[in-house]
């Protein structure tokens, strides 16, 4: 079952278009926005995800040691996250460059030097993290930039680059962030603490000793209340509509949950802060399959030869 | 986990009092190197062991950058303060765990306390938005800590974030420091971040190795665990002759190649903390 939310504008307009889509979810209107998405109680665990979890990575394993096989034990270790992995096959070389492996070991996924896409997607990503954390904002773009400085050298190229915008470019930067932080604090309130929220979680799951690495950031986890079949809830962000590769993303971080864990989140949400659509699905075992055939097809089929100069 | 509350593998008192010494013996001579040098001492940490037998090559940059406060550094102090308090049922959340530490950073500051380490001087500093980007990341840290432990059946010998260290005799200039997050009294757990490696064995040894040294008498430690929470991957040194071996190995291996970080600002990862 997916579930999509119309946009915010749709929905201040007409809530009787919206109100039944989000009955279907849970039985009643979310008044806690997105994240009441997340936390309802309905959705049991499947027993079998640890036995599911086992026949996943055996897989993954099997097309980890051909890949390898196929480089070269000396070449650099495969870095693949959801943009090389769900997006253009050019992106092999990026996944096969080794400072790519050195910038995903630090946790950087930054690149260098950053486009306006890219500037936004870290400012709004930053206020989202302080919603999800305070719930409040001051001033979207200072607070944006002084969680950026916090952030440390990862985040240098991105302030340095709107420190030379023109008072023009600034101006229209802090509209259109303003405009996604409003959204943002409209669907998103500021998770309870017992659900123990946290942002920017990263997942890194090591193949074939180590020589291929599968990695992803939630952009929030919560838990399930108390008691049997405590479980997850994942929510991922997206600032340019992409919708669809969100959503891809999500399930192949629900796989590498699966993997870390034994078991994936037990239900997934996505928000987009340019359009304020939302929406929310459970995760299914054939997500989980499909993309494990996608990760071991993209191994299979990338042409290491070129991507490594031959190695 | 386990591996935290079961007995370690056992080793006859008389083997490991040999293996503890010959690892004490193979660290004379660093120690009589480090006390003819001029111009500091060796501080060895697992950080060292990881440079010198993993990361052989230079950094991407280039460039070794100095050692600052940032979300990232901050957030296993806050994260171990939030994780004591936590246990200790100073409060229920991480969250208002980690609330708490960031508050008092700035009560010490403001306060003028002499307490105020660099890095509540630090938070202090920041802005409220800072501050919560750095509380997000240390919320992160302790959640993932927190949730991974079953806290209730590790006993009342816990100890929480304190590292230790040992002092050579040979020289006042040459210590070793083990760094455990847990420690239960039969294994002394270590969070590990960035890529699997051969290196991690010996960095665990080193734990080990601290334990052994600084020990009044001939019982081994316990176990070492070494966890990464991004894979879920976790690594076990048992405390065997071999282990002590290996780490005395290592820590000589650092030495010689003259990689021991001695010139990190103040509460960086290898420098130790005032008595």
């Amino acid at each position: 079952m997916v579930l999509v939310a119309p946009p915010v504008t749709q929905r201040q307009g007409g809530g009787a278009t919206a109100a039944p889509v989000l009955r279907v979810i849970d039985g009643r209107a979310p008044a806690g926005g997105v994240l009441e998405l997340l936390r309802t109680d309905g959705v049991a665990r499947v027993p079998s995800w640890a036995g599911l979890a086992g026949g996943l990575r055996a897989w993954l394993e099997d097309a980890a040691y051909d890949a390898v096989r196929a480089r070269g034990e000396e070449a650099p270790p495969v870095v693949l996250g959801a943009r090389q992995l769900l997006g253009p096959a050019a992106a092999v070389h990026e996944a096969a460059d080794p400072r790519t492996g050195q910038r995903a070991a630090a946790g950087a996924c930054e690149p260098d030097p950053p486009d306006d896409d890219v500037v936004l997607a870290r400012l709004v990503r930053a206020l989202f993290r302080q919603i999800a954390t305070v719930g409040t904002l001051d001033d979207p773009l200072h607070d944006a930039c002084d969680a950026l400085r916090a952030d440390g050298g990862g985040s240098g190229a991105v302030l340095r680059r709107i420190e030379s915008l023109t008072p023009a470019e600034r101006h229209a930067l802090r509209e259109t962030l303003g405009a996604h932080a409003s959204r943002l604090m409209e669907l998103l309130p500021r998770p309870e603490p017992d659900w123990r929220p946290r942002t920017d979680e990263r997942v890194a799951i090591p193949l074939a000793g180590g020589r291929v690495v599968l990695h992803g950031v939630f952009d929030l986890l919560v838990d399930a209340p108390e008691g049997p079949g405590r479980a997850r809830g994942a929510l991922a962000l997206s600032t340019d509509g992409a919708w669809g590769r969100t959503r891809r993303s999500l399930h192949y971080l629900a796989l590498l949950e699966t993997l870390r864990s034994g078991a994936p989140p037990c239900r997934v949400a996505q928000v987009d802060s340019s359009s304020g659509r939302f929406g929310a699905e459970d995760v299914r075992e054939e997500q989980l399959r499909v993309m494990t055939a996608h990760a071991c097809g993209w191994l299979a089929g990338a042409s290491w030869g070129t991507a490594v100069g031959g190695a | 986990m386990d591996v935290l509350v079961s007995a370690p593998r056992p080793v006859e008192p008389a083997t490991w009092r040999a293996a503890r010494d010959a690892a004490r013996a193979l660290l004379i001579a660093p120690s009589s190197a480090a006390s003819r040098a001029r111009d500091g001492g060796f501080r060895v940490t697992e950080h060292d062991i990881r440079r010198t037998l993993h990361d052989a090559s230079p950094p991407a940059s280039g460039i070794e950058r100095p050692f600052a406060w940032t979300a990232r550094t901050a957030r296993r102090p806050l994260g171990l303060a939030a994780v004591r308090a936590l246990v200790a049922g100073d409060a229920t959340t991480p969250v208002e765990a980690v609330r708490s530490r960031v508050a008092e950073s700035s009560r010490l500051v403001h306060g003028g306390s002499h307490r105020a380490a660099q890095l509540d001087r630090w938070l202090a500093g920041l802005s409220p938005a800072g501050r919560a980007a750095v509380g997000a990341e240390a919320v992160t840290w302790c959640t993932r800590l927190w949730t991974a432990v079953n806290w209730d059946a590790l006993g009342t010998r816990l100890v929480i974030g304190r590292d230790h260290w040992w002092d050579s005799p040979h020289s006042a200039l040459l210590a070793l420091r083990g760094r455990a997050e847990v420690r239960t009294g039969r294994a002394d757990l270590v969070v590990l971040s960035g890529p699997r490696r051969a290196s991690v064995r010996a960095e665990l040894a080193l734990v080990l190795l601290v334990e052994a040294l600084r020990s009044r008498d001939d019982a081994p430690p316990g176990r070492a665990v070494g966890w990464w929470p991004d894979s879920g991957h976790l690594v076990l040194v048992e405390p065997e002759p071999a282990a002590l071996a290996l780490a005395a190995e290592a820590v000589t291996r650092v030495l010689a190649h003259g990689k021991a970080l001695t010139s990190e600002a103040p509460d960086g990862p290898g420098v130790r903390p005032a008595a």
